[in-house]
């Protein structure tokens, strides 16, 4: 049965054990927008920022969207497989990997925007030198470093089981990175135990981090007086737009690494169906959340943030406006009410639309109040030049270069957790649903 | 050249000491920068209650994740069998 199953799952360890032609090429076409962002950063470096479009009043422009982008994108992978954990949803098995490893690889990107916003990488030393906690910004860091943590943590500790399949099987010098990794796992019982009470003390504890996580980012905004940027309802409409963009994000690469190392029998269409249907909830809450948001702010019609409300709605911001609500509201509706055919391309389309969506409304949260802000500066539209378009290019190829890098030394889907689900997962399912449903009353027919 | 057996599994577990030794610094390394901030504010009076206040969530937050990776390494060590 053992080796019938280490058969079956040879599909998951042939990235790790082979390198195809696709990975060389895939690097090399990942290297175009890295390099792009290369030069783009080490001009800035070198210029100072006044080779970027953000000046006054418009100080944050594509550095900051895309910081509030990707910390948002790293909602993927942690909460979502801490919920699906918890909850028992035995469809997550193949979805869970994947999921964590996005968050870790964002984390770092996104923290990243914040030196290059710098301009000046070595100002980070006065954050570490004399940084203030009245600060919202170093609310931020703070709780951007627990999470970072929690979510290393998080990844590596499921991972200790596959680390030692890898061990056992490879030879030279990968054997010894796997065998320090692997923490001497033999898969005794008392391991076992000690692992998933580890892995559950985790799925806990990340919850309330990730969701402090994206809370305190919009804290940054909504603690200034800035006109469409001081609301309460900030901290929920920024975590519901995390993991709106979280899901597509990980949907998207579920789709790509599905495709690419032929993962059909293990990502199947219920997958993305039920992923999608989440995508559609989250949709709904989206557009409750912004509009809410934007009712309130029109009814009170206070004259500075009817500048910035105008802006969006039909002034100089009205295609991004617009876009953000085509992207995130109107596709998903449109592709994810009925999932009867074509179930994985719809997802796609969905979740891509999302994707550009969700970064089209952290821009036209962050750019329009800087354009027209309260204190009388003088007003300016904000457009970026070549050297935000290649930080940003080169930030999403960066990304993706992790992202295919670390398929190469790990499983992208947990192997021990697939078993476990064929092993002891059915039975265990069959329990749970017994105690779910109403005992049976005695001489009844 | 292949390590023999004994002096391999003397490399693992080394390494395995350094590893959580860079995860106990890491995690450290924060909590000491948190702490560094408190005096400073405190120092400067500068609002020192904001960044205690904080600090009683943050610092017991990182702890329990190193404590969580410390359980594992034990654990793991000490459970495990001849392979």
């Amino acid at each position: 049965m053992a080796d019938r199953d280490e058969a079956r799952d040879d599909i998951l360890l042939a990235p790790i054990e082979q390198t195809g032609r696709g990975f060389y090429w895939a690097v090399a076409l990942l290297s175009v927008p890295i390099l792009w962002g290369a030069l783009a950063y080490s001009v800035q470096f070198y210029e100072g920022l006044g080779v970027t479009g953000l000046h006054q009043p418009v100080s944050w422009g594509f550095y900051v969207t895309n910081f509030v982008f990707f910390i948002g994108i790293s909602h993927a992978g942690t909460l979502i497989s801490a919920i699906l954990r918890l909850s028992k949803a035995e469809w997550r098995r193949p979805i869970t990997r994947m999921a964590e490893v996005i968050t870790c690889m964002v984390l770092f990107i996104g923290a990243g925007q914040i030196l290059v916003d710098l301009g000046r990488p070595d100002r980070i030393m006065n954050v570490i030198l004399y940084g203030r906690y009245q600060s919202p910004l170093l609310w931020d860091a703070t709780s951007i470093s627990a999470y970072m943590t929690a979510s290393l943590t998080y990844l590596y500790l499921p991972m200790i089981p596959d680390i030692a399949i890898l061990r056992d099987r490879l030879g030279g010098k990968r054997k010894l990175f796997y065998s320090v990794l692997a923490l001497g796992w033999t898969g005794t019982e008392q391991q076992q135990r000690v692992l998933n009470r580890a892995i559950a003390v985790m799925a806990v504890l990340v919850i309330p981090i990730a969701v402090s996580v994206h809370s305190v980012v919009s804290f940054v905004f909504s603690m200034t007086l800035q006109p469409m940027w001081h609301s309460t309802i900030f901290g929920p409409y920024f975590v519901v737009g995390a993991i709106f963009s979280g899901i597509a994000a990980l949907i998207v690469a579920m789709i790509i690494f599905r495709k690419a190392y032929g993962l059909q029998p293990y990502l199947k269409p219920i997958h993305f169906r039920y992923l999608g249907q989440l995508l559609l909830v989250m949709s709904l809450l989206w557009f409750y959340f912004t509009f809410a948001e934007y009712l309130t702010g029109y009814y009170g019609a206070e004259p500075e943030e009817m500048k910035v409300f105008w802006s969006k709605f039909s002034g100089p911001f009205w295609p991004f406006f617009w876009g953000m609500v085509l992207g995130n509201f109107i596709i998903p509706l449109i592709c994810l009410v009925r999932l009867g055919q074509h179930t994985v391309g719809k997802v796609l389309t969905a979740s891509l639309s999302v994707v550009v969506g969700m970064w089209l409304e952290r821009f036209i949260i962050v750019v329009p109040t800087l354009s027209f802000p309260r204190l009388p500066f003088a007003e300016g539209i904000y457009w970026p030049t070549w050297v935000e378009w290649g930080e940003t290019a080169g930030s999403f190829g960066l990304f993706a270069l992790f992202y295919l890098l670390f398929t190469k030394f790990f499983p992208i889907i947990s192997i021990w957790e697939i078993r476990e689900g064929r092993e002891a997962g059915l039975k265990e399912v069959e329990e749970r649903l017994i105690t779910y449903l109403p005992d049976e009353v005695e001489g009844k027919t | 050249m292949e390590l023999p057996h004994s002096d391999f599994e003397r490399l693992v577990r080394t390494l395995q000491w350094v590893w959580l030794g860079v995860a106990i610094l890491l995690v450290g390394g924060i909590i000491i920068w948190i702490i560094h901030l408190i005096r400073t504010a405190w120092a400067l009076d500068d609002v020192p209650s904001a960044s205690i206040a904080i600090s009683l969530v943050a610092i017991p937050i990182f702890i329990v994740l190193m404590s969580v990776v410390a359980y594992v390494f034990w654990g793991l060590r000490t459970h495990g069998r001849e392979r």
